[in-house]
């Protein structure tokens, strides 16, 4: 009898229950609304709640294609959720390079402000918010939208990409200098490529913000700019809360989320194995 | 055509905060030179290959490459190439991309740039090994990979900050021979810095000693070892290094620890103490000599190495397997009076004495 190989069975076991009981936790939510999905509405509000139902795929169906179809929502929301990243990214990778290397005048209490800006409670940003927008006749427009979203991402994804750039090797550079590679060359050529993993990072983060936004996008957006978290609002009303179909539009709302977590997921992966570089190159 | 690489510094002083890396660095190194920088860690050699470099600028003071002020150029526009410590190599490019880096950057027309690649690659015999990663290479083929990389176009000047010290020994010994032969082929003017004389001592036509931020004296490695300029640099060079007694001058009289040697001749040096500098090697047992005791006794294969107690001090001698003895035996010493090194004892300067 190995007394060894029976402890380390067991705590393999109790490591699982732990983790799944945790795991549980997150996507017990996930489950309960995609039944509800597939329930009617009236099925939805039985009590005891039904465990036996004929699913139905109608809530879907009503949820893209009826009276409050999400679709132009979920359009919406890629446009600003994509260029709010896409900027954020083209201006977070110099600006971290930035501060990770070059000797700026003032460069502490730079990146302490950076950083400050997101102490402050986005509650008590609306207003000042819409009030400049309203003055620039932005509310409701994409671009009003997009800048409002790079004032919170920007700070979060510079603060981010520092810490990846700073492990990269100082000589690394300095040998692409001597190579006659110029600032710029060289954090395209020798710093981007293994940041990717910080990029990924980063980029998860900052569309899932954009995506899930809400406080923002019901004060300084409207008619034009209706991302999909307002949208799916219309489903809640003074006389109904229809969960069903709520539940498939949150759903629907959930995968280009997911599909672009595991696309950078891989990424993610690939950026740390390639820092796994043995006998002292990547010291 | 004149060979390139001829390399000037002059009065050139460098600090960080307060601490002074280089004070008043006068240098030449001649084209086509194996030039080494040696010293221990912190003498500021590999701060003076960073200035030639163009990767930091003196606070005063002047460099020039063949004639041409270079002191505040950047890196690129110096036709420098330089293998790191570490060896700096791009860990997400394949080593065939980590050689044609360079070209690239230099703008090299495509055509052109994987025939170099190969011929740079083939210099190192790492060719079989272009498409692979730096993080799939030994240590030795990263070593070879950035030899490529700074080869391959050609450089005025080959700048090598410590690039053995990562290897293992027997590696070591064998990369130090193709370095050498490949610097030869080259025809390049080489700087290498190191902390290990041995490599300086083989490697290098001519070697400067760095000690805090000062270079102590610049020759030939013969020059060097045989001819220390001062008493720091004879503690320095040789593995072990001189013994370093004090003693008194008459005259020809040497009087060490109250036992009087006679010199050969007249040193021509006021009386007074002066600071007697002689190698392990050239003691030698003699039952007429200076009465030490044996403190320890190491082997050093082929030889001992004994370590004497003269007085509060150990002197080290080395020894013939044969000559060893017991621990705490005494062990009589003396020297031929030519194997001798004499320093002043205030200002630390050599004293001719043959």
């Amino acid at each position: 009898m190995n007394v060894y190989r029976h402890a380390r069975l067991l705590r393999t076991i109790v490591l699982m229950i732990v983790t799944g009981a945790l795991l549980l936790v997150w996507v017990l939510p996930l489950i309960w609304a995609f039944v509800v999905s597939l329930k009617s509405e009236r099925e939805v509000l039985a009590y005891p709640p039904s465990v036996v139902f004929e699913p139905t795929w109608s809530n879907y169906v009503d949820a893209l294609f009826g009276s409050f179809s999400i679709v132009d929502s979920l359009l919406t929301s890629t446009i600003v959720a994509t260029a709010t990243t896409v900027l954020t990214i083209a201006l977070a990778v110099p600006a971290a390079y930035a501060f990770a290397r070059l000797r700026l005048p003032a460069k502490r209490p730079l990146g302490f402000y950076t950083l400050a800006t997101q102490m402050v409670p986005p509650v008590g940003l609306v207003i000042p918010y819409f009030l400049i927008l309203n003055r620039l006749s932005w509310l409701d427009t994409y671009h009003g939208m997009v800048i409002v979203y790079l004032t919170f991402s920007l700070p979060f994804a510079i603060w981010l990409m520092v810490s990846y750039m700073e492990d990269i090797p100082w000589e690394m550079e300095e040998a692409a200098f001597l190579d006659r590679a110029s600032r710029l060359q060289t954090l395209w050529h020798i710093v981007i490529p293994q940041v990717r993993g910080g990029i990924a990072v980063t980029v998860i983060f900052v569309f899932l913000n954009a995506w899930n936004e809400f406080l923002f996008a019901v004060q300084l957006g409207g008619n034009t700019v209706r991302p999909v978290t307002v949208a799916m609002y219309n489903f809640v009303s003074v006389e109904q809360t229809l969960w069903a179909k709520l539940s498939a539009a949150a759903l629907v709302a959930m995968l280009p989320v997911v599909i672009i977590g595991i696309a950078a997921q891989r990424q993610i992966v690939k950026g740390l194995t390639v820092g796994a570089v043995k006998g002292g190159a990547r010291k | 055509m004149s060979p390139k690489g001829r390399v000037s510094l002059r009065g050139i002083r460098k600090e960080f905060g307060r601490f002074v890396a280089l004070d008043d660095i006068d240098l030449d190194i001649e084209p086509v030179e194996f030039f080494a920088l040696l010293g221990p860690s912190g003498s500021g050699k590999t701060t003076t290959l960073r200035l030639v470099a163009g990767l930091d600028t003196p606070d005063e003071g002047t460099l020039t490459v063949d004639g041409v002020d270079v002191t505040f150029a950047p890196p690129g526009e110096r036709d420098v190439a330089m293998v790191f410590q570490n060896y700096a190599l791009y860990p997400h490019m394949t080593v065939r991309d980590n050689i044609a880096f360079p070209l690239k950057m230099a703008k090299a027309p495509a055509s052109s740039i994987d025939e170099l690649v190969r011929e740079a690659a083939a210099k190192v015999r790492i060719d079989h090994l272009l498409h692979r990663r730096p993080g799939q290479l030994s240590g030795g083929q990263q070593q070879r990979c950035a030899l490529a990389r700074a080869i391959v176009r050609k450089p005025k000047l080959f700048l090598l900050d410590e690039p053995l010290s990562n290897l293992d020994a027997q590696l070591r010994l064998e990369t130090r021979v193709e370095l050498k032969k490949l610097q030869r082929n080259l025809n390049v003017t080489a700087i290498y810095v190191t902390h290990d004389q041995e490599e300086a001592m083989t490697l290098a036509d001519r070697m400067a000693i760095f000690l805090e931020g000062t270079i102590k004296q610049i020759g030939t490695p013969a020059e060097v070892f045989d001819h220390p300029n001062c008493v720091e640099v004879a503690a320095f060079i040789g593995s072990p290094p001189m013994n370093i007694i004090p003693a008194a001058l008459n005259g020809r009289t040497l009087t060490i620890e109250g036992h009087s040697v006679a010199l050969h001749r007249d040193p021509g040096h006021p009386p007074g103490p002066v600071i007697v500098g002689i190698r392990p090697g050239s003691l030698r047992i003699d039952p007429e000599g200076i009465p030490t005791q044996l403190y320890l006794q190491e082997n050093m294969g082929e030889t001992w190495l004994l370590n004497l107690k003269l007085g509060e001090m150990i002197v080290k001698m080395r020894v013939a397997h044969s000559e060893r003895s017991a621990e705490g035996e005494t062990v009589p010493i003396s020297f031929a009076p030519g194997a001798i090194h004499l320093f002043d004892a205030e200002t630390g300067l050599r004293v001719q004495v043959n």
